[in-house]
């Protein structure tokens, strides 16, 4: 058979896999994904089953993977019984969502992100229960957040999602850094991160002076994600989710991950006052406060979120209550929770699904319409309110049973049973309320007839309303034994005793539950004379604590305080803080050397300098008012780099400034034509505080010009180390990297991953640009048509005989056609400076700009959709295919057993050309020129575009996104 | 003197590229001196014509003899540069029409494009 190796990770690998796949899939393949989806539920199932000989002997089963053995950190997979029952929990309600998913999900939805985001939620699950390492567990912690925020916002068309979504990922986000910080203080105490050396180590961590914070920390952690009071209000934003996502998440798995840690840490963290107060409180206040508001509930999600709330605060009441027999209870009930809870969630998305509503003010009658759904309803609903013969009902006599033991004989010891008893007649309350007024009464108008949905939908509420009920009435059969060997291994040796017996003579828990039930059907009676809709308790009810704004608004303010959205004010912090970051290192250093032999200056060079700087000095002056001037006077300056490189001896240098030069001139100047006219008003007519301004910016400019200055002459004219850097790229660029153009070696081979993060910058630039574009709005006064233009089509306008456009094409018509006939010029020059790279200047970042600038040409030529008609440049699948490409060149020598990216040399014979050497790195290289290509097209697009839509679609700026594939 | 290089190719080659910088030199004086716009226009050309061609030549012949193999990577220059050049005159001048006729300066015959 398999080792427990495999088995464990298998279980934790196959639901990342299957969404890799699931996200893969074509948009309509709805079968598809739901198959995979169940397929992976049920390996991990079977994986898991295999277990349970392990299980059923307390073993623990533990498999190891070193990953950073010197930190101390590996990944550890460990499942005792309780991680075993919790993501057999997981695992097999996830099942059943995913076939439910699959009748409930509208084709027209993109499906496969859907499930796709529901495997690695599961995954992430897995992960939380199976993780035998702290660190690694906060990992997946955070994981599941993110996962759940984008299935709660997986309708984001829908603002109301939008918003709950933002909202549940800022509170189990932060809760979950919280959790962090705990853990590691916790992991200081112990010594270790491995949970069974922590759990080893309960006594030491209780005693220890940083225990206080440790425990506030994780209780953090915990209790927002399982939606305790105070943190208890991002649950119901969260049911604008879609159906199946609060049927998974919010009855068997997300915030049942708080109770798990609250359950896997009590025996080292628990048996302290502290415990006592904060996670008794946290859960006896949220306990009340759900029952309570789920009675005054409309929407049928709500109803079953705040109850959600309700148990969940149930369950760490009993956790809190610090008692290995309400431990029990609690593992206990997180299953009983899950199995109904998950039901009825279904059982509304049915409701749901054929009604269309779900407000329980309209619904009404709907028994005679959906018998079958309504009858699993009904006795899920039973269930939730603790009816006798049903799961729930066990699990809720063995919680009144522990409120009853006196525990410390304080005042809140004394009232628990009654409060305990008032929250439940709540539970019971809305229970009937739910039952009653859906599917009963008179049949209501609806905007659809219902009628009962295909068999295997409602297939999961079945297997669920039947193990509820199984669990009911024969609880020591079925439930008994997997309630031992979880109990076992959360408590050890100190395993009480229990009976799981459905009757128990008649006791006070028992009388407790009657009078629950008598006493929540009374409530509902008078909530029934009550005006739910008017009356002051429900307006009470209804406000909603509206924390997630609070805070936003305060975000707000507190970025409109430190932050700027002005771009000159963010570049004047930037600048000031690089001159610092610059000037500090230097502070006690001298900058330059005692003796200084200077070379002799070449006149001709001089002159290249002088008329190179009076460029540049001539840029800044201009730059306000002559931005056309200015940047000519650029490319001035530009070009006297150029001459420089080449003067001393670095052509590739050289060939790169060029063309980076020219490529973003061209940019630069159709960007130009967007940007509004300034008026010279002269410096002298500026106010004070416009002048003082200019003056402070001027010193900032000299300050960062004359330092920058400073540190390269130092750098120029230091002292050449004798076994500096530079003799060994020299020394190795042939022998190692297979290259005698030793720059291009070193970016392709050396460095290259440094190259890789940079071309990836490049393409976060390039997207930035192009959305940053797509949303542009030009100022009103350059929005016109340019004058020019305005004169050519009138002309076209007023002569009959000339198609419009014909005067434009006439104008430019010689060199246009020349700048066409560039295109495949360019473009052998573009593959001679690809191909000779290695060897001589030249290389993949030089030949992607060249044949940018080919594609330049062209839109420039004949404009951008007589380009558009004939060449489609997809800049998208351009860098998608460089990254791909860059990517495999390091991953295949991974596979030949190299670090990443170690380059290969071999030798081809081709047929004509005869014997070539190649290097491994010219697959890299060609990754970088498709990123480049792309990334300086797409920016190109990005500002082409601009025109089509000003002048052709006035009012629709989306245009844009078409010119991207 | 480079070695391996037959004086004849020495000689040749300093000429060519001396007769090119000259000719750039006349064009760049050329621009310096005439009166008007589109006079200067023209004086640059002859340098980015003739002028580049006589020394891209000289390298042909010189890396040529020196690598003992046809070199010919020059003439993808070429082709720049006499495909470039009348371009950018063409903008310019089509440029200068347009301002002169803004400006009520009116020398050319009309022409139904303007």
């Amino acid at each position: 058979m398999f080792s427990s190796d495999t088995l464990l990770l298998a279980t934790i690998a196959l639901p990342f896999v299957g969404s890799l796949v699931a996200s893969l899939l074509p948009t309509n393949a709805r079968n598809a994904e739901a198959w995979l989806a169940c397929g992976t539920a049920l390996c991990v199932l079977v994986s898991l089953s295999l277990l349970y000989p392990a299980m059923a002997d307390e073993q623990i089963v533990r498999s190891e993977f070193e990953w950073i053995p010197s930190a101390g950190l590996s990944f550890v997979l460990r499942v005792d019984g309780f991680a075993w029952i919790f993501a057999l929990l997981i695992t097999g309600v996830g099942f059943l969502v995913f076939l439910y998913a699959r009748y409930y999900m509208s084709p027209e939805d993109p499906v496969p992100r859907f499930f796709a985001f529901l495997l690695a939620f599961m995954g992430s699950m897995l992960g939380i229960a199976l993780s035998g390492n702290l660190i690694q567990l906060v990992f997946f912690w955070e994981l599941t957040s993110f996962f759940s925020f984008l299935l709660i916002g997986y309708w984001h068309h829908d603002a109301s999602a939008r918003a709950g979504a933002r909202i549940a990922l800022t509170v189990t986000a932060s809760g979950g850094l919280c959790l962090f910080a705990g853990v590691i203080v916790l992991g200081h105490i112990a010594g270790s991160y491995d949970l069974d050396r922590v759990l080893a180590a309960g006594d030491v961590i209780r005693g220890h002076a940083l225990y206080l914070p440790a425990l506030v920390l994780i209780l953090i952690g915990a209790l927002t994600k399982s939606a305790q009071f105070p943190f208890h209000f991002w649950l119901p934003r969260a049911m604008a989710a879609p159906t199946p996502v609060s049927a998974y998440l919010h009855s068997a798995t997300m915030v049942k991950a708080g109770v798990f840690l609250l359950a896997r840490l009590w025996p080292v963290l628990g048996g302290t006052d502290y415990w006592l107060y904060i996670v008794g409180s946290a859960g006896l206040v949220t306990f009340v406060m759900g029952a309570f508001l789920a009675m005054f509930q409309n929407d049928l999600k709500s109803v079953l979120a705040y109850s959600t709330l309700s148990h969940l605060g149930l369950i760490t009441l009993l956790l809190g209550l610090d008692s290995p027999l309400a431990t029990v209870a609690a593992i206990f009930h997180m299953l009983n929770h899950a199995t109904f809870k998950a039901s009825l969630f279904m059982g509304v998305g049915i409701i749901d699904h054929e009604t269309g509503t779900r407000d329980i003010r309209r619904l009404s009658g709907l028994y005679r319409f959906l018998p079958v759904t309504a009858t699993l309803a009904m006795v899920a609903a039973a269930a939730m309110a603790g009816v006798p013969l049903l799961n729930g009902f066990l699990s809720k006599e063995m919680f009144f049973a522990e409120t009853i033991a006196t525990h410390n004989g304080s005042l809140l010891d004394d009232a628990l049973p009654y409060v305990a008893t008032l929250a439940a007649m709540f539970s019971v309350a809305y229970s009937l309320r739910f039952i009653r007024d859906v599917f009963f009464g008179p049949p209501a108008t609806l905007p659809r007839t219902p009628k009962e949905p295909p068999h295997w939908m409602r297939f999961p509420i079945e297997l669920l309303v039947v193990v509820c009920l199984v669990v009911g009435i024969v609880p020591n059969l079925t439930i008994g034994p997997f309630l031992n060997i979880a109990v076992a291994s959360v408590l050890g040796p100190n395993a009480p005793v229990f009976d799981l017996a459905v009757w128990h003579g008649f006791t006070l828990p028992f009388l407790m539950s009657i009078i629950a039930l008598a006493g929540g059907v009374a409530t509902y009676a008078v909530l029934r004379v009550y005006n739910l809709d008017t009356g002051p308790l429900f307006v009470l009810a209804k406000s909603r604590l509206s924390v997630g704004d609070t805070v936003s608004a305060w975000a707000r303010r507190i970025l409109g305080l430190l932050g700027t959205q002005r771009l000159q004010t963010q570049l004047r912090i930037l600048v000031c803080v690089a001159l610092v970051a610059g000037f500090l290192p230097l502070v006690g250093h001298k900058l330059l050397p005692e003796t200084m032999e200077l070379t002799p200056i070449d006149p001709a060079f001089a002159l290249v300098w002088i008329i190179g700087i009076v460029c540049a000095l001539a840029t800044a002056q201009q730059a306000k008012f002559h931005r056309l001037a200015a940047l000519i006077l650029m490319g001035g300056a530009g070009l006297a780099t150029c001459i420089t490189f080449i003067y001393l001896s670095a052509p590739d240098l050289a060939l790169t400034q060029l063309l980076v030069e020219v490529v973003t001139m061209v940019l630069i100047l159709l960007g130009l034509r967007w940007l509004p006219k300034r008026l010279d008003e002269g410096l002298r007519q500026a106010d004070s505080s416009t002048l003082m301004r200019r003056y402070v910016d001027l010193s900032i400019a000299l300050a960062a010009g004359a330092g920058l200055a400073a540190v390269s002459f130092a750098v120029l004219t230091r002292q050449v180390l004798p076994d500096g850097i530079a003799d060994h790229f020299l020394e190795r660029s042939y022998t190692e990297g297979g290259g005698r153009n030793v720059v291009n070696v070193i970016l392709v081979d050396f460095r290259g991953f440094d190259t890789l993060g940079e071309v990836s910058v490049l393409c976060i630039v390039a997207l930035s640009v192009f959305a940053l574009l797509r949303r542009f709005r030009p100022a009103p006064e350059s929005l016109s048509v340019p004058e020019r233009k305005r004169v050519q089509e009138a002309f076209d306008v007023d002569h009959p005989d000339r198609q419009p456009g014909e005067t434009f094409a006439d104008y430019l018509l010689v060199p246009s056609v020349i700048m066409r006939l560039l295109f495949p010029v360019i473009g052998t020059f573009a593959i001679y400076l690809f191909l000779r790279g290695h060897d001589f200047p030249g290389g993949g970042f030089v030949a992607g700009l060249s044949m940018a600038i080919a594609i330049i040409l062209q839109y420039m030529a004949m404009g951008t959709v007589w380009v558009e008609h004939r060449i489609r440049v997809y800049p998208l699948r351009w860098m998608a295919l460089g990254f791909a490409f860059a990517f495999a060149t390091g991953i295949a020598a991974w596979l030949v057993g190299y670090p990443f990216l170690t380059s290969h040399m071999f030798i081809a014979h081709l047929p004509i050309i005869g014997d070539v050497h190649i290097s491994s790195t010219l697959f890299f290289d060609f990754g970088v020129l498709a990123i480049v290509l792309g990334a300086t097209v797409l920016i190109l697009i990005a500002l082409a575009h601009q025109t089509i839509r000003t002048h052709r679609k006035p009012s629709m700026p989306s245009a844009v996104a078409d010119g991207v594939g | 003197m480079t070695p391996g290089l037959p004086d004849w190719v020495a000689v040749l080659t300093a000429i060519l590229v001396l007769l090119g910088s000259i000719l750039t030199l006349i064009g760049t004086i050329g621009l310096l001196r005439f009166k008007s716009f589109y006079a200067r226009v023209h004086a640059p050309t002859i340098g980015t014509t003739l002028g580049i061609g006589c020394v891209l030549i000289a390298s042909i012949i010189y890396f040529s003899v020196l690598q003992s193999r046809p070199v010919f990577h020059e003439v993808l220059i070429m082709i720049f540069v006499t495909v470039t050049t009348p371009i950018t005159l063409m903008l310019l001048v089509k440029a200068a029409l347009h301002r002169d006729k803004d400006a009520g300066k009116d020398h050319m015959p009309s022409h139904p494009a303007d």
